[in-house]
């Protein structure tokens, strides 16, 4: 329940904030890299990092991780089979044969066939994300938004913040 | 209004997390490679790895490892080995690629098959990954060697019951009742298409006619002739149809036959549901230690097995199974390359370690690992080991570099205890007490030749409460109870898929020819006994069958010469009469 309730406030506060949708869309995509790859990983580390230090929205970060944590572990066997595909293609092995005895590059773990999968998969689909999400953002900017700011439920929804605090010194 | 593109001031809480996430790493270090190295120890050996204590020291490159046990993956209660001390020696530019090179490893106090309290067997249970696979392969390689047991214990010998269904003759009988009715309405419908009453009835007719004839009467002398013409033709007919049941009697006869062999069939499938126990020197050694004796090949097998795995030739991309993760593990491909280093590489390790270390005089033996990778193909050279002492010899080399790998090891060990164990079939109980033990295998792609030999001077047999109402059990007793020395060997050679196996022991001709004299009698009643079994289900259908044959053979030949008598009752007076009738009389 509480997981469900910080989505919603997380959904809102990137909806609401003062950023642009471009940055919003940007903060999603690069969380969705977070949420889609398996999370302990060099790439993501990466990532978090261009997540903290670029211009964009960290609330759209934590939403994207958050939504596509559960499509990760759905499409898993999907990156599985992207992953084996592409690493035991015999016209990139010589591709994968340098990237593996390079330093740091085999610390990313990219000869996991999930890892790569998946990251081929959050990188083809970054692009589409990221235009979608910018197009849905203005138009719920332009036509609900306000409405739903001024309604009891989002009120209602932020009011709980109180509880987060409550939940930040609760022993 | 322009965008910046970076977020400056986040860069300090970046750092501080950074710095938070290196001191987390100096205090956790330690314990974080301890559970990494447990995990990968025994999702690798299918067995428990505990470690104590792990402690990196990065800067100088050293692993030190306190406390390590390895339990083993075949027995529940027994470690493989302990070790008190590692120290590892690791090359740290490699690490930058992922991969583990370490020049040399210093174990001490190495102990091996310690008791345990917990089991510590995991890919026994789970039958994950590469070990629990090759686990079940060697478990079911091993399965295949199932000596019969000898049933000596209570001097009884076992009938399996017999099932009328499997019996070959019964069937038989069946088919043949039913081809003799068959042939007998085939002829019969035969007969009755060869319409002699017509043939007869105008030849009789015709005989009558020349009875009052006289020589110049031309039209009776032609009708006589053609009715023998008839009658010949008739009887052409005849004896196709004899040709034809001659040939059915020979069939049927052949059936007849078929149900004697059938019986032989039956008699020898009866006699295999007897556990009659082989009398054979070679066959009574193979049941009384062919189950002990496979065990060590099995095992031996399963550590060469998972070399082969762990260590495969060639420089082909392998997928192995990924790390293991609440997300999907997936699969890790490896992609060596010529002239770079293997993913895993130990170019030494020293080894000491205790036998007997409870006994007042432990014994200090050495040994030497080298050229221990994933990649032998790489590092270009076999891995080898030898180790000595004063009651142990043992070496082994695992050749993987070419494409067809080469498994060599043996080792002898002298005074070792080994445990008590119970004689298959035979309430008996066998304590080889200090014994030597031989074991070498060789394993040349996929054809293998191994040995296993036991030898002891101090062999003890003990009874068991079931042997006291036992003639044979007495008899065994006799024939072994004296003899203190105890010499087994197994051979195992061939097709790995399917080796022979050959156990042989000083006490085979022993107890094969007290069983010999005692059993020969009680053998052969129980044969007598199963072929009369035998006898009993299938005379009920045999005896009407072979009397149903003969009935239609009768019946045919019988009809055939009926037939055959009335044609001639008729031709042979025509012919008489013609021949009266037309001979000249000189006055």
């Amino acid at each position: 329940m509480f997981a469900l309730i910080k989505l919603i406030q997380s959904l809102f506060d990137a909806l609401h904030s003062e950023g642009t949708p471009g940055q919003l869309a940007a903060g999603i995509v690069l969380g969705s890299f977070l949420g889609l790859t398996p999370l302990f990983n060099l790439h993501n580390a990466l990532i978090f990092a261009a997540l903290v230090l670029l211009n964009v929205s960290f609330a759209g970060g934590m939403l994207g991780w958050a939504l596509f944590v559960p499509i990760g572990f759905l499409l898993d066997p999907l990156f599985d089979w992207i992953g084996h595909s592409l690493l035991l293609a015999p016209s990139l092995r010589g591709l994968w044969t340098s990237f593996y005895n390079t330093p740091i590059v085999p610390l990313t773990n990219f000869n996991n066939t999930v890892v790569l999968g998946s990251l081929v998969f959050a990188l083809l689909f970054s692009l589409p994300l990221f235009f979608a999400t910018r197009w849905a953002v203005a138009r719920y900017r332009v036509t609900v938004g306000e409405r739903v700011r001024q309604s009891e439920f989002y009120r209602a929804v932020t009011a709980s913040k109180v509880y987060n605090v409550y939940k930040m010194f609760r022993p | 209004m322009k965008i910046k593109i970076f977020r400056w001031r986040a860069v300090g809480p970046l750092l501080v997390l950074f710095v938070i996430g290196c001191l987390l790493w100096w205090l956790f270090a330690d314990t974080i490679a301890r559970r990494e190295s447990q995990k990968v120890g025994t999702q690798l050996l299918g067995a428990k790895v505990e470690i104590q204590d792990l402690h990196l020291d990065l800067k100088r490159g050293d692993v030190t490892i306190r406390g390590l046990t390895i339990a083993s993956p075949h027995e529940a209660f027994k470690n493989l080995l302990q070790a008190d001390e590692l120290v590892a020696d690791i090359d740290m530019i490699p690490l930058t690629e992922k991969k583990l090179v370490v020049d040399r490893i210093v174990a001490k106090g190495l102990r091996f098959g310690t008791p345990r309290t917990t089991d510590g067997r995991v890919a026994a249970k789970s039958g994950d990954g590469i070990a629990g696979r090759v686990l079940a392969e060697t478990r079911e390689w091993a399965s295949q060697f199932q000596i019969p047991v000898l049933q000596l214990a209570t001097g009884k010998i076992s009938i399996d019951s017999l099932d009328p269904r499997r019996l070959s003759t019964i069937p038989a009988a069946a088919a043949l009742s039913a081809r003799a009715d068959s042939s007998g309405r085939a002829w019969q419908a035969a007969f009755d298409s060869l319409r002699l009453g017509p043939t007869l009835d105008s030849a009789s007719a015709a005989l009558e006619r020349l009875r009052h004839a006289r020589a110049t009467d031309l039209a009776a002398l032609n009708d006589g002739r053609q009715a023998i013409d008839r009658l010949k033709r008739a009887r052409d007919r005849v004896t196709a149809l004899d040709r034809s049941v001659k040939s059915g009697i020979t069939q049927l006869q052949t059936g007849l036959a078929g149900l004697d062999s059938a019986r032989r069939r039956d008699y020898a499938f009866a006699r295999s549901l007897l556990k009659l126990p082989s009398l054979d020197a070679p066959a009574i050694g193979a049941a009384l230690f062919a189950p002990g004796a496979i065990k060590p090949f099995e095992r031996a097998l399963y550590y060469a097995q998972l070399a082969r795995r762990y260590m495969p030739p060639g420089l082909l991309p392998r997928a192995t199974t990924g790390p293991s993760r609440v997300r999907r593990a997936g699969e890790d491909v490896r992609f060596p390359k010529e002239r770079a280093l293997p993913a895993f590489l130990l170019r030494s390790a020293e080894l000491s370690f205790v036998l007997h270390p409870t006994s007042d005089q432990p014994q200090q033996y050495a040994g030497r690992l080298t050229g221990l990778t994933s990649e032998p193909a790489l590092y270009g050279r076999p891995t080898t080991f030898r180790a000595s002492g004063p009651q142990l010899a043992a070496g082994a080399l695992l050749d993987h570099v070419r494409d067809i790998p080469v498994d060599t090891g043996g080792a002898t060990v002298g005074g070792i205890t080994l445990p008590a164990f119970q004689v298959p079939g035979v309430l008996l109980r066998l304590d080889p007490g200090a014994a030597t033990t031989q074991l070498g295998l060789t394993l040349n792609g996929d054809t293998i030749h191994a040995r296993f030999a036991i030898r002891s001077t101090h062999a003890r047999w003990m009874r068991d409460s079931g042997f006291a109402n036992s003639t044979i059990g007495d008899l065994i007793w006799q024939a072994v109870s004296g003899i203190s020395n105890l010499d087994v060997e197994a051979r195992l050679s061939g097709a790995l898929h399917h080796p022979d196996l050959a156990v042989r022991s000083n006490l085979d001709e022993a107890v094969a020819s007290r069983l010999r004299a005692v059993l020969g009698e009680q053998v052969n009643a129980a044969e007598k006994q199963m072929r009369d079994r035998v006898d009993a289900l299938i005379n009920d259908k045999v005896g009407p069958a072979r009397a149903r044959v003969n009935e239609v053979q009768t019946q045919g030949q019988a009809q055939i010469a009926q037939q055959r008598a009335r044609l001639d009752d008729l031709q042979k007076p025509l012919e008489q009469r013609l021949r009266d009738l037309t001979r000249i009389r000189l006055p």
